[in-house]
């Protein structure tokens, strides 16, 4: 009795320790425990008030790249209206792009997160495709009731279905860690074409992202003899180190596509 | 605990978990170098704290820097481990056995064996968090690497506070 009322520390102590591994290795996905991340309302006040002092440090590349976006939207918008007149197409209506700010953002460690001031209450939810002007950023891992966190590509356990330009084969991009500016595509089938300077794009397989958002250009192309896969190096359009305005694409996910399609 | 004790305790927490979270959790040299200084908090605990107490501020001080991020768990393990070994190693770094309150500092414990509490405070602290946040441990360099060079970089800032503190407050608490 004696030992114990002298050890009593060591049982806190172990409590504190098997909560605080639960917590991480246990629920590390869960949306449950958003509260517990940087999604929640106190840290996303602060930090967001930390992205505002800095927010007028870029303010002039942001001015120029929206009008740039904004010259581009136009091009489209004429071209997209004369297809329409002609085929008729039905624009679906429920492919929605929430505006987001981005209030934290890292891109130096291998597992970088980024959080964004939206959240459930304006439709953000786990698992929506993110994107900016310059093309695709991550997908939403945690969602608060006011922010969520964004697992971008340059993340260890981010993985997004994408295609390339031309040839149509299909791959995923993950990252390896080390240059924020290049990520790999995996598990490309080997007897397709791939050629340097090539074009990659969202596949549109899985319902995070629409298809044909930019992703990057191919730098070069491996051959795995082993898997008869191609890992192909993807220098990235998004500089993730320069993120302030981002969408979120809040389009409704279909169960039956994502049962059929998988994670991915 | 006295009241006022607590809320100094309190204020110092939360400055120490703002500081972390809004400037040093941007600080990444090399692409391996984080500061982890709010284990300034824990390593001046002082002697008359509680076991049970000196844990659940660590707990809580861990879990506070994880609300900034999006590793919950990460830093409350580490620093509840290191609010669990504080006194220890605060007993093998004090040349014999004091029996009144010490905070410690260079006028308690020598500017020597102030380094050596402090590194091994952090190398303790690091290392759990750095070896938690790498599982699955694969890059052994690159996880060495990273406990070293923070825990240098740690080091040196608290070792720097530490002294420039006790130059600025030569009155100690008795």
């Amino acid at each position: 009795m004696d030992f114990i009322v002298r050890h009593a520390h060591v049982f806190l102590f172990i409590f504190l320790e098997t909560l605080s591994l639960i917590l991480l290795f246990g629920l590390n996905d869960n949306q449950r425990i958003a509260f517990l991340t940087s999604a929640n309302r106190l840290s996303g006040t602060f930090l967001e008030w930390r992205a505002n002092a800095e927010s007028y440090l870029g303010l002039k590349g942001e001015n120029e790249r929206l009008l740039k976006e904004n010259a581009l939207l136009r091009e489209r918008l004429l071209s997209l209206s004369d297809s329409l007149e002609l085929e008729r197409v039905k624009v679906s209506s429920d492919e929605v792009f929430v505006l987001a700010r981005v209030i934290d953002n890292s891109v130096r460690k291998d597992d970088n997160y980024l959080t964004i001031d939206k959240g459930r209450s304006d439709g953000v939810e786990q698992g929506m495709g993110v994107f900016d002007s310059r093309g695709v950023v991550g997908v939403v891992n945690m969602a608060g009731s006011h922010y969520s966190v964004v697992l971008p590509v340059l993340n260890s356990r981010s993985s997004i279905s994408c295609k390339v330009v031309g040839s149509g084969s299909i791959g995923f991009l993950e990252w390896r860690g080390g240059d924020p500016y290049k990520a790999i595509l995996v598990d490309v089938p080997y007897h397709t074409a791939v050629s340097a300077g090539d074009t990659i794009v969202t596949s549109g397989f899985s319902s995070a992202f629409p298809e044909n958002i930019p992703v990057g250009t191919v730098r070069s192309v491996e051959q795995h003899r082993m898997s008869y896969t191609l890992n192909v190096s993807v220098d990235l359009f998004v500089d993730m180190s320069d993120l302030r305005w981002v969408y979120v694409n809040s389009r409704k996910s279909d169960p039956e596509l994502e049962e059929l399609v998988g994670k991915h | 605990m006295e009241p006022l004790s607590f809320l100094k305790k309190l204020g110092s927490m939360t400055g120490l978990v703002l500081l972390q979270v809004l400037f040093l959790n941007r600080i990444s040299l090399f692409g391996y170098v984080t500061p982890l200084f709010y284990l300034w908090f824990i390593v001046r605990f002082d002697s008359s704290m509680s076991r049970y107490s000196m844990l659940l501020w660590g707990f809580v001080t861990g879990l506070l820097i994880d609300v900034f991020t999006a590793t919950p768990g990460l830093n409350a393990a580490s620093s509840t481990l290191a609010a669990m070994i504080q006194p220890s190693v605060v007993k093998l770094f004090l040349a014999k056995e004091r029996r009144e309150v010490i905070i410690p500092g260079r006028n308690t414990m020598g500017t020597g064996p102030l380094a050596g509490y402090l590194f091994l405070m952090t190398l303790v602290h690091h290392s759990a968090y750095f070896l938690l946040r790498s599982i699955p441990l694969e890059d052994w360099l690159v996880i060495t690497a990273k406990i070293v060079l923070s825990t240098l970089l740690t080091f040196i800032a608290m070792f720097a506070v530490a002294l420039s503190v006790e130059k600025s407050n030569q009155r100690r608490p008795a």
